[in-house]
């Protein structure tokens, strides 16, 4: 079996196609996401503005909108210009603030302003709304203050009284802080373990079809030992695989690896569970282009059932509920719960063990499968 | 015109029950693949030293016999024993002694000649010191030292077939089976391959080699079984099969003869090359008439000799078939 290792390990170590599929496609996956979510964590939401009243009343109103959001100020003159520029999905949306806001404002009247948007992207504009909700908000309370302490009310009775009944404290429920890429580097690494089942089936064809797997039979080697001596070099290979990745992750974008010994246990029982699924879909399918496409099905859509693309409380109630039945949503959840929430052995051992399930469940298959697997190769 | 004689290819041809001086017996084989009868009671035994031929057409049921023998596939019934274990049985036993070389090159074409023996010096149990001595030993028999560390996709299809049988020596087998190793090479790699052979035969290896081409059998064997359709044919001594089965021939090459006249001691008789060839028991009678004829009818003999038996012709008249048909 130790002569079964070193040889495998000796032919994936020269494999370059493995090379691509395991580890430079999930690091340029890393990348290309990590650049686009780190960008969209460090900008605040932009807002474009005409101020067409060009009051002190509209500058304070921009002022305090700038204090929370990016707020870019185009010229006055030419609302159908930018009009123009919405409709043809440029940018979604745009506020005016119209001549005469000043004075309505002094006049108790109220004071309109418009806030044009593209139909198309509600979602986006969506926060702007409820930003200008808020300040709408602040500036109602400012005028019921003014009212209530020209109705002889002090300060701090007029501020008691339209005080919220209720107080919404926010408590982080971990000590770490979550970020997108605490989402992509175990997603991208889960995602690319499954590659792992190619390379797994590429072999064993090749075994069979190039005569090695009889010619091996004539020898020693016991087909158990057979079988134990090509999976176990495949479950190397994918604890290196996590191990390259998730030490990118943490010396590229400072990705805090949390318990070290839980997430020790989540990568093993990930690699027992993709190279078992490979095991037993090895032994499963009729040729390397089957395996090949299955292997696309399983990786791709696990990924996306799984929440590895995008975090699982995204993804529509269905959906959720398709992925528990994935090794994918296992794994992912168990490494953001040691990456973000602090977990520890204790907590992951669930996922593991489901983790492990899977792997088993493949192990199994090929067991079962593995003297019809002999006879086809001795034929 | 005179008829081809031709021997009933059900006739099959046993050799020899049980003896202890045997280290090899096979008994009444017998394998089908999808309802087509590969093998059809292959019975013959073996004792040590000898270099015996498996000859016969692609199909014929040589390669089959190889592999129940290593114990890659089962037989459906019969028995083959070595040094009296039981291959299916006790394949343990049995594969320590045996060393096969297949007839594909199955060689790990990314790894380095000496990682492919180290592979399967430790695959037949050998390790160590001992293994590395051997993989040095067998690199030289081979004439590839110089080459040990080179990747194997880099050799010559000739270079590729000496590791593929050097990859079957380092355990040191009582019993050597090469199934066509020499298929697809360079004459030099060939002269190789016969030379390393013979040493071996001559170091008391028992080989069994099997091909299709008669002038290896006649170069490198001294027992041969004839094989078509699933059984043995014709087997023995290379002597006695061509004292048995062979017979003088008589070639004659005339341009423009197109047919041959009567002769009461021609048994058959047939095209080659550019002439006729009669095959006769009476070959220095069949000459005197042809030389009469020709000189009645004035033909312009090119060519007129007699050729001695060869396995070719013991093939034909076995399996009533040309070997390369």
């Amino acid at each position: 079996m130790k002569a079964m290792i070193i040889k495998e390990l000796r032919l994936i170590g020269k494999d370059r196609r493995s090379f691509i599929f395991l580890l430079l496609m999930p690091i340029i996956f890393i990348v290309m996401f990590g650049s686009v979510f780190n960008q969209t964590d460090g900008s605040s939401i932009t807002l474009r503005t005409i101020d067409q009243d060009q009051s002190a009343a509209s500058k304070a109103l921009i002022g305090q909108m700038q204090s929370i959001m990016d707020v870019k100020q185009l010229p006055a003159d030419n609302l159908n210009e930018q009009l123009d520029k919405i409709k043809q999905g440029q940018f979604s949306s745009m506020l005016v603030i119209p001549s005469g806001f000043e004075n309505s404002m002094k006049e108790g009247q109220a004071a309109n302003i418009k806030l044009y948007q593209d139909p198309a992207s509600q979602t986006e504009t969506a926060p702007i709304q409820a930003i200008l909700g808020s300040i709408s908000s602040q500036y109602r309370e400012q005028k019921l203050t003014t009212m209530l302490m020209a109705n002889g009310e002090s300060k701090a009775q007029a501020e008691a009284a339209l005080a919220s009944p209720i107080h919404i404290e926010n408590v982080s429920a971990s000590a770490d802080h979550f970020n997108m890429i605490d989402q992509v580097v175990p997603g991208m690494t889960v995602m690319f373990v499954f590659f792992i089942m190619i390379t797994m089936a590429r072999r064993f064809f090749e075994e069979k079809k190039t005569g090695l797997l009889s010619r091996i039979r004539t020898t020693r080697i016991k087909p158990l030992h057979y079988l134990i001596g090509m999976w176990f070099p495949f479950v190397l290979t994918v604890i290196a695989q996590c191990m390259i990745l998730f030490a990118f992750g943490h010396l590229v974008y400072g990705l805090r690896l949390g318990d070290i010994a839980a997430l020790s246990a989540v990568v093993l029982c990930l690699s027992i569970a993709g190279t078992g699924i490979g095991l037993g879909l090895s032994f499963l399918v009729p040729g390397e282009g089957a395996a090949m496409v299955i292997t696309q099905i399983i990786s791709m859509g696990g990924a996306m059932l799984g929440g590895l693309w995008v975090p699982s409380y995204l993804l529509p109630q269905t959906v959720q509920t398709v992925g528990h039945f994935l090794p994918q949503f296992w794994a992912q959840h168990s490494l953001q719960d040691i990456i973000a929430h602090g977990a520890h052995l204790s907590d992951i051992w669930g996922s593991a063990l489901i983790l492990l399930t899977f792997g088993l469940a493949g192990l199994t298959i090929a067991l079962i499968r593995l003297p019809g697997f002999l006879r086809s190769a001795a034929n | 015109m005179m008829a081809q004689v031709m021997i009933n290819p059900q006739d099959t041809y046993t050799h020899a029950a049980p003896n202890n001086d045997y280290m090899l017996e096979v008994n009444e084989l017998k394998k089908t693949y999808a309802k087509k009868q590969a093998l059809e009671n292959v019975t013959f035994s073996l004792k040590p030293g000898t270099s015996f031929g498996f000859l016969g057409p692609n199909g014929a049921g040589k390669s089959t016999t190889m592999k129940i023998l290593t114990g890659i596939v089962k037989a459906d019934s019969g028995s083959a024993k070595l040094f009296g274990k039981d291959v299916t049985r006790e394949p343990d036993a049995v594969s320590k002694f045996i060393g096969y070389v297949p007839q594909d090159i199955t060689l790990y074409e990314k790894l380095s000649a000496y990682d492919n023996l180290e592979f399967f010096g430790e695959a037949y149990g050998v390790s160590g010191k001992e293994l590395k001595q051997r993989i040095h030993d067998v690199l030289t028999r081979t004439g590839l030292l110089e080459r040990s560390k080179d990747i194997v996709s880099t050799f010559s299809g000739g270079m590729k077939r000496r590791i593929n049988i050097a990859a079957a020596l380092l355990h040191r087998p009582k019993l050597l089976i090469l199934d066509e190793p020499t298929v697809g090479i360079d004459p030099q790699s060939r002269n190789h391959i016969f030379e390393l052979i013979r040493e071996l035969n001559r170091e008391g290896v028992t080989i069994i080699y099997s091909t299709h081409y008669m002038e290896e059998v006649e170069a490198l064997c001294d027992e041969v079984a004839i094989m078509d359709q699933g059984s043995i044919k014709a087997m023995g001594p290379l002597g006695d099969l061509l004292e048995q089965y062979g017979q003088n021939s008589i070639y004659l090459e005339v341009p423009g003869l197109t047919e041959l006249p009567q002769d009461p001691d021609v048994t058959s008789f047939r095209k080659e090359g550019s002439g006729w060839l009669l095959e006769t028991e009476r070959s220095a009678a069949v000459m005197q008439r042809l030389l009469r004829q020709a000189s009645q009818h004035a033909w312009d003999v090119k060519q007129l000799e007699v050729v001695r038996p060869s396995l070719e012709s013991v093939f034909l008249k076995v399996t009533g078939t040309a070997l390369r048909d």
